[in-house]
């Protein structure tokens, strides 16, 4: 199935990596190093996955999340983060994000989030 | 008789005057041996994770990176404490070992990191440790300089710390920003050139280039230099063959110097050369260029040799092209030069030679600079390498492969005198067939659709093996089985073929260049070979089982291994699972942050000393995490059989009575023995696990011959004479022994083995050590008997050295249930060599009855009384 997969990672490698992983499972992938730029796309374009990190300078995860849910609230966010923190992530999940994952991500684990993410 | 005893017994005492024993606490010993195991034990764990979180599977950042790394350092130094307080400080180069590769990795994760703030270089100073500075092909030329010793030319590098300060100085710093940015117009690039050719060289740099330039004529007069590119990662993963520009011929003056320099630099930013760092995931502008300054030969001829034929040819044959006079006609491709294909072993016979036309030929000219003339019609119909040349040049070719572990593609040269000095190594790509065996490994990522909907039904292609084992690395590959029943065999090894044996050994990295796969029935993702098949992304599968039976050697089969763990083998090549997932592997490598990220896991994960008994195994030459580890456990392995040699024996010493043989003396340093056991016991109450399996063995029916071997007065006489050696230790069989622990020394008849076996729950903690010596009879029975044991303990998996009469083999990483099933077996081996003496009567027998000891055959009398 064909969709469209925002990734949002300040670390370059990151966005690389998942682009080059999910391209090849035939997604669209479109990657920013920081969340207001992605944030400026959101307006413009609808993704039905954002893969974002949750702890960014500047504007962080969980603001990516509420400012998803807001312009498009049928969009899935899945957030990655190098700190397991699990107070962060109780309140991640609260607000409402499909799935958590702390790095390093296993990618098969994350291809198969976001398969049943766009089975939904 | 009596009386020759007596003349031992006096010689025995004598000799052990001159070498008192030392009294050991082997307790202490043990124990401490055992802490380092387990301190080991958990870097290993910590660095193969990073390995594998690191290797494609996975989304990682630095922070992961980071964390890891301080684990593994955290751990690895714990390991160094112990291991200093175990060796009384010996190894004080270990420690310098380690705070060397532990600040370039700190280096490397925090970024900011620079090696050397040093302009220049001389060639023979370039270590590991300044390898990004130099640029990769200046670091492979030190390599074979100062590592392996081979001729190379005299010289030096300007390194990339001379490059930033070459740009800030001439204020190029903003122009290479906008370049990174993105903005790589031909306008731009063609600016920047200009003003790098423009430029001039720092003071600094002008001061350091006089004096280098100064010492180098020192070294070789009036000799003429080339000014060749070593950009960072040159010749490394990418070859960048024929992107930047070398410069040769040029005199030794700091101007013409500079010019040169300056043009190696700028071509950095041609058209071309951006666009191809572009396609491989370069940002330009980031990439930083050193460059090496050599002095020319005076080639009389040159060329390339490939150390293997990069097209796959169906025999394994090294490639040599040759022209008279400089390479450049050969490396450029501008004129037909001689080809040889030769065999990749000595004495490195040419089975096919073609006389290429050679029509011009490449000259230094007086003034500067060289020129492509015509060669003369005479030379044009000579070949240009006599043969004795081109076996040397074959064999250095393989002293550089073996050492790089890699196929190489070699530039070479013939100077005046008929010397052979390497200009160049880099990794050569081979390809065979359709799909080369780098491609295929490479196709094989880390992340596999593994779904169901993905495994098609394979109607054609029945399962062989299913989910057996554990996957080191994943992949799909297809090819023919190839059975590896000893070391020396793995010089048949076929390109492109799959590996399979029954143990797991270091000493594969010799064909993974050439493997497309490995499944061993044994072995543990830990083991030393496992992270050598990560590092080169052989698809492998160790402590699969059955694979040595389940495969037929020739036949062609398809693995499939998963990074979930799940495995499949399947009969015949099927190509829908090889196809199946292209190449996502080859466009993460293409990936500059990738790179540069897993960068540091070579100074982590390669394993530079495999085999103990080679000169290179020492502290010195410890490169990686890997290597201290390793050399750690080497080191603490015989510190460990040298104190049980040495055991403070006493009070606890116990007699352990055999029924077959004459007692072995008993010191129990932890559960080695049932509770409550007298002086005197008997096997039923030895409960350490290597004693009880060693004991079975030398028990096992038919593998002891009751009663005396027959021997000859001569060979009795010789016995005699040479016992002198090892008189220290024959007065009484012993065995220090714990629960996972033994160390034993046995004598039968006039042979001397030590056994040292741990083997504990954590096979990477594990090892086992046999030593067999002495021995009556004449010295071609001795050497025969040392063949013979040479051919069944490689089969078994040793690694083995034999010096004189004495062989000598280990085993590391071995799993608890193995390392019992192999001291079976060395048990089994211990008797039947008793009867061997007189037996080895012929060369043709030596082959004959190692294979009659493999197959279970033990009984070399026959049927009846046993005499000849």
């Amino acid at each position: 199935m064909s969709a469209r997969i925002m990734v949002i990672d300040d670390e370059k490698i990151v966005g690389d990596m998942a682009k080059i992983s999910l391209e090849e499972e035939g997604y669209e992938v479109e990657t920013f190093l920081s969340a207001a730029p992605a944030l400026e796309r959101l307006k413009e374009a609808s993704f039905e996955i954002v893969v974002t990190d949750l702890k960014m300078k500047g504007i962080d995860g969980l603001e990516v999340l509420k400012t998803v849910k807001q312009l498009h609230p049928e969009s899935k966010v899945i957030m990655i983060t190098a700190f397991a923190d699990l107070d962060v992530a109780i309140e991640a999940i609260k607000a409402d994000v499909f799935d958590f994952f702390p790095k390093p991500v296993r990618i098969k684990e994350l291809k198969e989030s976001i398969r049943k993410a766009l089975a939904e | 008789m009596t009386s020759l005893k007596q003349k031992i017994g006096s010689l025995m005492s004598r000799y052990s005057a001159r070498h008192p024993a030392r009294a050991v606490d082997v307790r202490a010993v043990f124990s401490s041996y055992k802490k380092i195991m387990d301190d080991n034990g958990r870097a290993l764990e910590i660095m193969t994770d990073m390995g594998e979180k690191t290797g494609g599977g996975y989304l990682f950042d630095i922070v992961f990176t980071r964390d890891a790394y301080s684990d593994l350092a955290a751990s690895v130094r714990v390991s160094l404490k112990d291991f200093n307080q175990l060796t009384a400080g010996r190894h004080p180069e270990l420690e310098q070992a380690f705070e060397e590769i532990d600040s370039h990795i700190n280096g490397l994760i925090s970024g900011t990191y620079r090696s050397t703030e040093r302009l220049s270089v001389p060639l023979g100073q370039v270590g590991p440790g300044i390898a990004r500075e130099v640029g990769g092909k200046s670091f492979h030329l030190a390599e074979l300089k100062n590592r392996l010793g081979l001729e190379v030319p005299d010289g030096f590098v300007l390194t990339v710390s001379a490059y930033e300060e070459f740009i800030n100085h001439n204020g190029l710093g903003e122009i290479i920003s906008t370049l990174e940015a993105g903005d790589d117009g031909p306008e731009l690039l063609h600016e920047l050139r200009e003003r790098i050719l423009a430029g001039s060289l720092p003071p600094a740099l002008e001061q350091d280039l006089v004096r280098q330039l100064e010492q180098l004529s020192g070294v070789c007069g009036e000799c003429r230099l080339a000014v060749r590119s070593s950009a960072e990662e040159e010749d490394d993963v990418f070859s960048f063959a024929g992107q930047f520009e070398t410069v040769l011929n040029v005199p030794n003056e700091p101007g013409a110097v500079g010019q040169a320099y300056r043009r190696v630099l700028a071509s950095l930013f041609s058209d071309e050369a951006v666009a191809y760092q572009r396609r491989l995931g370069y940002s330009p502008g980031g990439l930083r260029m050193a460059a090496c300054v050599l002095a020319m030969v005076d080639a009389t001829a040159s060329g390339v040799a490939y150390s293997t034929d990069p097209l796959g040819g169906k025999e394994d044959l090294m490639l040599i092209n040759s022209a008279w006079g400089l390479g450049k006609s050969v490396v450029e491709g501008s004129t037909a030069a001689d080809m040889y294909k030769v065999e990749r072993k000595p004495p490195f016979a040419v089975v096919d030679s073609a006389m290429g036309d050679k029509e011009t030929m490449t000259c230094g000219l007086g003034g500067g600079g060289v020129l492509e003339k015509e060669t003369p019609s005479e030379m044009r119909r000579t070949f240009s390498l006599e043969p004795k040349t081109i076996a040397e040049i074959a064999r250095q070719v393989t002293v550089i492969e073996d050492y790089f572990h890699r196929p190489q593609d070699v530039e070479w040269a013939v100077d005046s005198s008929g010397r052979v000095i390497i200009l160049q190594a880099r990794p050569l790509r081979v390809r065979k067939g359709k799909a080369s065996v780098e491609d295929r490994r490479m196709s094989a990522s880390g992340t596999a659709p593994g779904t169901e909907e993905a495994r098609p039904a394979l109607a054609e292609h029945p399962v062989l093996m299913h989910d057996r084992g554990s996957v080191v690395q994943p992949g799909a590959v297809g090819g023919r089985v190839f059975l590896a029943g000893s070391p020396e065999a793995l010089d048949e090894f076929p390109r492109g073929a799959i590996l399979v044996a029954h143990n797991d050994s270091p000493q594969f990295v010799r064909v993974m260049p050439y493997a497309s796969a490995i499944i061993t029935d044994t072995g543990n993702t830990a083991s030393h070979m496992a992270s050598i098949s990560r590092e080169f992304r052989v698809p492998t599968v160790v402590g699969a089982g059955i694979a040595t039976e389940a495969l037929r050697p020739g036949a062609e089969i398809t693995l499939r291994a998963d990074e979930d763990g799940s495995m499949t083998v399947f009969q015949g090549i099927a190509r829908e699972l090889i196809d199946e997932q292209h190449d996502s592997f080859l466009k993460l490598e293409e990936l500059y942050e990738f790179r540069r990220r897993k960068y540091l896991m070579k100074y982590i994960a390669p394993l530079n000393l495999v085999n103990p008994f080679t000169d290179d195994f020492s502290a010195r030459n410890c490169r990686t995490i890997h290597d201290i580890l390793r050399f750690i456990h080497e080191k603490s392995m015989q510190e460990l059989i040298e104190s049980s040699r040495h055991a403070e024996h006493g009070r606890s010493l116990k007699r352990l009575d055999i029924p077959f043989m004459d007692d072995i003396h008993v010191i129990d340093i932890g559960a080695g023995l049932s509770a409550g056991t007298g002086d005197l016991i008997v096997p039923e109450q030895v409960v350490s696990v290597p004693l009880n399996a060693i004991l079975r063995g030398m028990s096992y029916p038919g593998a002891w011959r009751k009663g005396g071997v027959p021997i000859s007065i001569s060979d009795f006489l010789t016995a005699s004479i040479r016992t002198g050696a090892m008189l220290e230790n024959i007065d009484l069989n012993l065995a220090v022994i714990s629960r996972l622990y033994m160390n034993l020394a046995v004598r039968f008849g006039y042979h001397y083995s030590i056994v040292d076996c741990y083997c504990s729950e954590r096979p990477a903690s594990n090892h086992i050590y046999f030593r067999f010596m002495g021995g009556a009879a004449d010295i071609s029975k001795r050497r025969r008997r040392i063949d013979m044991l040479a051919i069944i303990l490689d089969h078994l998996g040793f690694i083995t050295k034999v010096k004189g009469d004495m062989i000598t083999g280990t085993i590391s990483n071995i799993g608890q249930e193995e390392a019992v099933r192999i001291l079976d077996q060395v048990g089994r081996l211990m008797a039947f060599t008793r009867q061997l003496d007189a037996m080895l009567v012929s060369d043709n027998v030596v082959r004959d009855y190692a294979q009659r000891f493999i197959d279970g055959d033990y009984d070399l009398f026959g049927k009846g009384d046993g005499q000849n």
